[in-house]
């Protein structure tokens, strides 16, 4: 078979040797007759005929003949992509930068959207929650007895496990005893959790439902970054007892690298649920995940939880409300909810930009395929086939292309590498991005074939010239016919478009970066710090519970202390910080008040944080009205409220002053007022990006606080070990987390935004940068077809400015007219993603103004330029050649 | 397409056919073939021999014959041709389309 082969493909082989021989024979058979030596030459020769013409013939009836046809295509391509230099080195590094770009995004895209979990099987995992439509976007917990219905009644499940949606206040300490205690985030889970996720321990065993039996000894899993950095990756962990929070727990397995859901857990443990909550259906504090059964579509799962959740409040009418509706999202969604808008923003713009320098790319090409006209036309009058032309240029397309390829590639690779080192911390998975191959092969691909299809198209429209004329007019290149220049002004005009979209997009964000960091957030004091303290055994499934009073006075005596330390000018307790990010479901608590009750029957909602006296003062926050909370505030105190202004502004408009006004949270009883003490100025309490509506009471009189925030004259780490010794002077016990002051909070809240509008700059400068190449070589090429024209003009004494001005008047009309259809493109995808935008509207003309002003300017000196020079170049050296 | 390759086709199709019957009784080089066609024809087809070797290898390609270099009566390496099973069947179809084919031409021919 090879032999065939071989036979198949190299059919010339051997053949000079084998006609040598054939010419001996007949030589030789001559000889013998008598011939003489000559005599017997020219006879072989004779019958044997041309030797190199049939070889010839040999050859080109042979594939491999066809393969070399097409390398010397290569080759000759190579030389006049060489010679043309200035047309294809431009249109490849071009092309190489799209490419290279437009891969690196995708290949970040890909890792945190596309397979943004280390559970196998992803897609097959849904978060279950429930929603109130009645109040709107409230989301509703589940409660545990939901865990056996959706266990029991839902067949396509494979596993169901529920975990708190709250995804703090579940930390422990963990003490060895060797050095200083760690506070390691955790989450409290029902036994089959790592079964809906798809993962196993790589060390030891999985919970079972032994394990979550109210008395069962406590028992944790460990992810692999607590077992390498708090236990020295000890391989004999499994079964060995740690102490927690002051308990002793049996460590029962390792999970594997990169399992660290939700947010970071760094330890699991069962959720030891009570009687109480295990027979209440009101004990709402759940989410659930589930595994469906391979087959089983999301909407089919969907429909099915939601019916039983609409039969469950028949069923259950005193437990839950009746237009309860379920909502199940996959898990993947749920996980990177919040990196999506901004990478299918950057993805978005890196499409653009792929389509931008492969426009532009073409437009460099068809300028040299124009240029090349009279060399086609001689070609063709000398005879030359139109399809070995339209080879040889598809050829020099190709060649472009793959040194393009070669270069996007490279590109791409140390992209990649800077984008994931420079990007903000907080994108999961974000450093699982590497070169895609696939993306890359697509993006290649689609560069590859719009330059060999522009190399193509433009060589055939210049093949279809009128012969005569075009060699009539010898050396002088004869000016562009009128489909050439549509097609130009097309381009220039698209590309133009393309530019206005990235740089206006640029500009919002960094408008709304702006406006984020300078725009009062709400927080003054940047130098403040804050450090997690959840003391242990705190939350409600604790192994070992902390009291309400213990922890009180706990909180007191430390803020105490920390305010007689010499250099600390305040210091105070709360919930959760401000800033803090993602903590589980974002509840948003309802309430009303005195004044609106009657008008307003839909509750509005508030973030609810629990303070101590001094928190305003130390975060930098202004009181404007009222007072502070003080010692007076306590639980035998009458209930006390502080709200932000634009609260305040809501009870103003009711007629009624704030301070003095009552208002009542959701949860509480009829009689439950609270009176509003003081009102202060509003800030961002939840993101940087979003002003929030803050309800503000002292934690005497409502839960407990789980963070400390200091300010003094010394620096945040010498705050930071003032408190970790202040704190060890009251329970050695106890460990600090989250270190970071405010400054850093917003600093992290707004790095993606920073992030998103670097990168969109990059983008929108690179646009730019092409479009003004697009520009250039569109007014050099027009200017080299109409020398001789601007030669004798000049001559006659026609002014320098209005030639320029003619010369011009088409690309620019291009350029307007793309800047005419990009605006409008920028509104609309600005309006899509406005939720990202900040203070900035769709419409912002300053931005839009700016961007469309900038981009003509662009334009107009990338084509100023070129004409100048010609123009005051040496005007009469064409008519002497001519 | 011009005439003249027309020609060069129509013979080599023939020729291709003759060549297929002269391995028939066993493998030849080149030279020999040649030789052989000229003698079966009693020297009434002069052909040029170079013409032979395009149509050797495109049947060697096609799979007909097989080639080996081999040392010749003459003490010199040479390539020798040998029928593959294919090339025996092809051989077969060829001659009997021959026949037909001379069969009606002669008839066409003859005097009416």
């Amino acid at each position: 078979m090879q032999k065939r082969w071989r036979a198949w493909f190299r059919r010339a082989d051997g053949l000079p040797e084998e006609m040598e021989f054939h010419f001996q024979a007949l030589k030789e058979e001559r000889l013998a007759l008598g011939d003489s030596e000559p005599e017997a030459e020219r006879y072989a020769r004779m019958r044997l005929g041309n030797a190199s013409a049939i070889t010839e013939t040999v050859r080109e009836t042979s594939p491999r003949d066809r393969l070399e046809r097409a390398a010397r295509h290569v080759r000759l391509a190579l030389r006049t992509v060489g010679r043309h230099k200035r047309a294809y080195l431009p249109a490849t590094g071009i092309l190489a930068l799209g490419i290279g770009m437009s891969v690196a995004m995708f290949s970040l895209v890909d890792a945190v959207l596309l397979r943004p979990l280390p559970f196998p099987d992803q897609d097959s995992v849904e978060v279950i929650w429930k929603v109130d439509p009645r109040a709107g976007k409230y989301v509703e917990e589940l409660a545990y007895p939901e865990l056996g219905d959706l266990q029991q009644r839902i067949r396509d499940f494979q596993s169901v496990a529920v975990m708190p949606t709250s995804l703090y206040g579940y930390s422990r300490v963990l003490q060895s005893g060797v050095r200083e205690p760690v506070q390691i985030e955790g989450t409290p889970v029902s036994h089959d959790f790592f079964r809906v996720l798809g993962v196993r321990p790589v060390l030891g065993r999985d919970f079972t439902s032994a394990d979550e039996h109210p008395g069962a000894a406590p028992v944790a899993i460990l992810s692999d970054r607590t077992w390498r950095t708090y236990l020295g990756a000890d391989p004999h962990i499994a079964g060995r007892m740690i102490r927690l929070s002051g308990v002793g727990v049996t460590v029962i397995g390792v999970m594997a690298p990169g399992v660290e859901f939700p947010r970071g857990a760094g330890l699991w443990f069962p959720l030891g649920v009570d009687q109480n909550v295990i027979e209440h259906r009101t004990a709402t504090f759940l989410q659930a995940i589930g595994r469906v059964q391979p087959h089983v579509s999301h909407a089919r799962i969907a429909s099915e939880v939601d019916r039983l959740i609409r039969a469950l409040a028949v069923e259950h009418p005193e437990a839950y409300p009746p237009a309860q509706r379920a909502v199940v999202t996959p898990l993947v969604q749920y996980w990177t909810g919040s990196s999506r808008p901004h990478l299918w923003i950057l993805l978005g713009a890196s499409v653009l930009l792929l389509a931008a320098s492969i426009l532009s790319a073409s437009n460099l090409i068809l300028s040299h395929v124009l240029a090349c006209r009279t060399e086609i036309a001689t070609r063709l009058a000398l005879g030359t086939r139109r399809g070995q032309l339209l080879a040889q240029f598809g050829a020099e397309g190709a060649v472009t292309a793959a040194l393009a390829v070669l270069g996007g590639l490279a590109f791409a690779h140390a992209a990649i590498r800077f984008l994931v080192q420079w990007a903000p911390a907080g994108i999961p998975r974000l450093t699982a991005a590497e070169l895609n191959l696939k993306s890359f092969c697509f993006a290649a691909g689609a560069a590859a074939l719009a330059t060999l299809a522009c190399t193509l198209v433009s060589a055939w429209s210049a093949m279809q010239v009128d012969l005569e004329a075009a060699l009539r007019e010898g050396a002088a290149r004869t000016s562009l016919s009128r489909g050439g220049l549509r097609t130009r002004n097309l381009f220039i005009a698209a590309q133009t478009a393309v530019t206005v979209i990235l740089l206006a997009m640029a500009g919002f964000f960094v408008l709304s970066y702006r406006a984020m960091i300078s725009s009062g957030i709400g927080f003054a004091h940047r130098d403040a710090l804050s450090v997690n303290l959840a003391l242990h055994g705190s939350g409600l499934f604790g192994t070992h519970s902390v009291s309400a009073a213990d922890r009180r006075l706990f909180y007191a005596t430390l803020l105490q202390r920390l305010r007689e330390t010499p250099g600390i000018t305040s210091a105070a307790a709360v919930l959760v910080r401000p800033l803090e990010g993602a903590i589980g479901w974002e509840r948003r608590y309802e309430f009303e008040f005195e004044g609106g009750r009657d008008k307003d029957r839909e509750l509005p909602k508030a973030n609810f944080e629990a303070i101590t006296p001094d928190y305003f003062r130390t975060v930098g926050t202004p009181l404007v009205e009222g007072r502070d909370f003080d010692a007076h505030d306590t639980e035998q105190s009458a209930p006390v409220a502080i709200i932000s202004e634009n609260l305040a502004r809501a009870i103003r408009a009711s007629g009624h002053a704030p301070v003095g006004h009552r208002l009542r949270m959701s949860w509480h009883s009829v009689d439950d007022w609270l009176t509003i003490v003081g009102v202060c100025g509003t800030a961002h309490y939840r993101s940087a990006a979003e002003e929030s509506r803050d309800i503000f009471v002292p934690t005497l009189q409502s839960v407990g606080t789980n963070y400390l925030v200091i300010r003094g004259r010394q620096s945040p780490s010498e705050l930071a070990a003032i408190v970790r010794q202040t704190l060890a002077g009251l329970d050695p016990e106890q460990a600090v987390a989250g270190i970071a002051t405010i400054g850093e909070l917003i600093d992290a809240d707004t790095a993606r935004c920073k992030f998103n509008m670097i990168l969109l700059l990059w983008f929108g400068v690179c646009a730019a940068i092409l479009a003004a190449t697009g520009i250039y070589s569109a007014i050099s090429e027009a200017l080299a077809a109409r020398r001789r024209e601007i030669a004798i003009r000049m001559a006659l004494g026609a002014p320098r400015a209005r030639l320029a001005g003619d010369m011009m008047l088409r690309p620019l009309g291009a350029v307007l007219l793309g800047e005419l259809a990009g605006i409008p493109a920028t509104v609309w995808l600005a309006t899509v993603a406005s939720e990202l935008l900040y203070r900035v509207t769709p419409r912002d003309p300053a931005v839009l103004g700016a961007v469309a002003l900038f981009v003509f300017g662009v334009s107009l000196g990338a084509g100023l330029w070129p004409a100048w020079c010609a123009l005051n170049g040496e005007a009469a050296a064409p008519l002497h050649t001519a | 397409m011009t005439d003249e390759a027309r020609q060069v086709d129509i013979l080599q199709g023939t020729l291709s056919m003759m060549i297929l019957r002269v391995l028939g009784p066993g493998p030849a080089n080149g030279y020999e073939i040649a030789r052989a066609i000229e003698r079966r024809s009693d020297e009434l087809l002069q052909i040029e021999h170079g013409s032979l070797y395009p149509a050797l290898r495109r049947l060697e390609a096609r799979g007909f014959i097989e080639a080996e270099w081999r040392v010749s009566k003459t003490n010199r390496q040479a390539r020798y041709y040998k029928l593959t099973e294919a090339g025996r069947q092809q051989a077969v179809v060829e001659h009997s389309r021959w026949c037909s084919l001379a069969e009606a031409i002669t008839r066409v021919m003859r005097p009416a």
